[in-house]
């Protein structure tokens, strides 16, 4: 049933100039497959560590604490202007190096190429998230947060109960690009050949010498992966929304 | 110390407090007394220091020098935050802005602080708050968003929201000047049945009638010293100050309420 599926397409495709046969190779689907199912697990790994270290980076950049929103803006500064793919590189080429010979060998090392992919990737747009949600924690208006201490709350209580919670609503477009824009940069990884969609894709196309065929595969799956995170991010603003406020500002 | 008619406990008392923003000095010794049970309305021209005195009284504000009493605590030598913080627990304020949390519910806004900083279990804080928005006639806001509400409506929210924590003192901080007129007697009707009820509050006003009617004593404060402090009718109708005189006389109404018992 789902063979003669896959016998019409591959005909069909091939009545178009396109070459899908490798799609009856056990070995190479196999490890195609295993490439999607990389990709997606990057992701999965990647949005919510990068929402969590941006909000982390977000509330140290307004502590009003030097030495924590010191450091940190460094490291948006740093992050946010120099290539997510040196980043890699530095991080597995030189950091992971240091680290194996501070382990006493690569064979101590814990840390994978799919580890480092998911910490730089995480930590690069966690820089972005950051600047938006601290725009938006800047935008709360001063009397609020005031009245907020006078009734006793700490600063990190008004934090998680005012400012984030305010500064989220602002910040979800921003953030929503920044996730679309996280999923494009996973595929990066093919650098430190973690076996992702498009390094799975290389290998098999410099045997066959079916870019094209393969490109369009590619394109069509990380524009359904980022349509669903566009999809959940509208349903999230959507569901925060407050008339009044942030995105349901003027509506 | 000041008048104390009824005998009953000082729980603020301010004595000499001193306060520079950087080279302007704002409050240049400021004395303030108010029993436990009694309303005192602070009066005075814009910029006086008004709201810095309130700011003082909780912790917000950090005089230079000066002592400030609050229910036995000593303010002034409060040296951290969470010291600090204590203290406004036990300190309600409501500001000329109203100030809800603008992405909460009116229930939420009221449980928001008394389930998250003094662990009051949640149905017990939301017992307690549909009592209060009775109180102030919002039973019917339950989950109306602050938007949602007339200015009157989110200024009597905000009362229930401090009445919520159970202070000992409740600060007014202006609390009709933002309203429009037809919107300010609701809410002063609400402050007038807090304070008959015992409440302890100061009131910084510009309703002089209101403080009238309401206040045990009443404060004026000029530049940075409270030049008086007095019960309403020895402020308003015997005071010799030409500067507190003047101020009222100002207000429209009460030059000829002042006329009238003066027999001009
Ligand atoms: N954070 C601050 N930094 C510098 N100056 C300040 C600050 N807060 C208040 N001031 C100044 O202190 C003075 C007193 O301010 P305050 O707000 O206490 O006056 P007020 O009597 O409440 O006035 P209003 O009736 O206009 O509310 C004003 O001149 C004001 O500009
Ligand atoms: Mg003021």
């Amino acid at each position: 049933m789902i063979d003669a599926a896959l016998q019409r397409f591959i005909a069909g495709a091939a009545a178009l100039g396109l070459h899908y046969d490798f799609l009856l190779s056990g070995g190479e689907v196999r490890s195609w497959l295993a490439g999607m199912a990389m990709t997606l697990l990057l992701v999965v790994l990647a949005i919510p560590l990068s929402l969590l270290a941006g909000t982390a980076f977000a509330a140290a950049l307004t502590s009003g604490r030097p030495w924590l929103a010191g450091p940190v803006r460094a490291y948006v500064e740093l992050t946010r202007n120099t290539p997510t793919l040196v980043q890699l590189m530095f991080a597995f080429f030189a950091l992971n190096m240091l680290l194996s010979r501070a382990l006493g060998g690569a064979a101590h090392n814990p840390f994978s190429p799919v580890f480092w992919v998911v910490a730089v990737t995480g930590l690069h747009v966690a820089a972005f998230h950051a600047e938006a949600l601290r725009g938006g924690i800047e935008a709360v208006p001063a009397p609020l947060v005031e009245a907020a201490q006078a009734t006793g709350f700490s600063g990190l209580e008004i934090l998680r109960y005012v400012t984030l919670p305010l500064a989220l609503r602002t910040a979800l477009p921003a953030l929503v690009n920044n996730l679309v824009n996280l999923v494009k940069l996973t595929t990066i990884g093919s650098a430190v050949a973690v076996n992702e969609v498009t390094y799975a894709s290389i290998m098999i196309w410099t045997q066959r010498d079916n870019v094209l065929e393969l490109m369009i595969v590619i394109l069509l799956f990380f524009g359904l992966i980022n349509l669903t995170v566009s999809r959940i991010g509208r349903a999230v603003e959507r569901r925060l929304a407050v008339p009044g406020y942030g995105v349901g500002y003027g509506v | 110390m000041a008048e104390n008619p009824a005998n009953r406990p000082i729980l603020v008392d301010l004595q000499d407090v001193h306060l520079s923003f950087g080279a302007v000095e704002v409050l240049k010794g400021i004395d303030l007394t108010v029993a436990k049970g009694d309303a005192v309305s602070i009066i005075g021209p814009s910029g006086s220091g008004k709201s810095t005195i309130l700011r003082c009284i909780n912790g917000l504000a950090q005089p230079q020098a000066g002592r400030i009493t609050v229910a036995g605590i000593r303010v002034d030598a409060l040296r951290s935050e969470a010291e600090r913080i204590a203290l406004r627990k036990r300190i309600g304020v409501v500001f000329q802005q109203y100030n809800l949390f603008p992405h909460l519910t009116v229930l939420e806004n009221i449980t928001l602080a008394p389930v998250r900083i003094l662990k009051v279990p949640r149905a017990e804080a939301e017992r307690h708050a549909r009592d209060l928005l009775a109180r102030v006639r919002l039973a019917d806001k339950v989950s109306a968003y602050p938007s949602a509400l007339s200015g009157g409506q989110q200024q009597r929210v905000a009362i229930a929201r401090a009445l919520a924590m159970r202070p000992e003192l409740v600060l007014f901080d202006e609390v009709t000047s933002a309203l429009d007129p037809e919107m300010v007697g609701e809410v002063l009707a609400v402050i007038r049945e807090l304070v008959r009820e015992g409440l302890t509050s100061i009131l910084v006003t510009h309703e002089m009638r209101f403080a009238e009617e309401i206040s045990d004593t009443i404060a004026f404060t000029e530049n940075g010293r409270i030049v008086a402090q007095a019960p309403p009718a020895e402020l308003f109708y015997r005071s010799d100050n030409p500067r507190i005189r003047q101020f009222i006389g100002g207000f429209q109404g009460f030059r000829d309420a002042v006329q009238d018992r003066e027999g001009i």
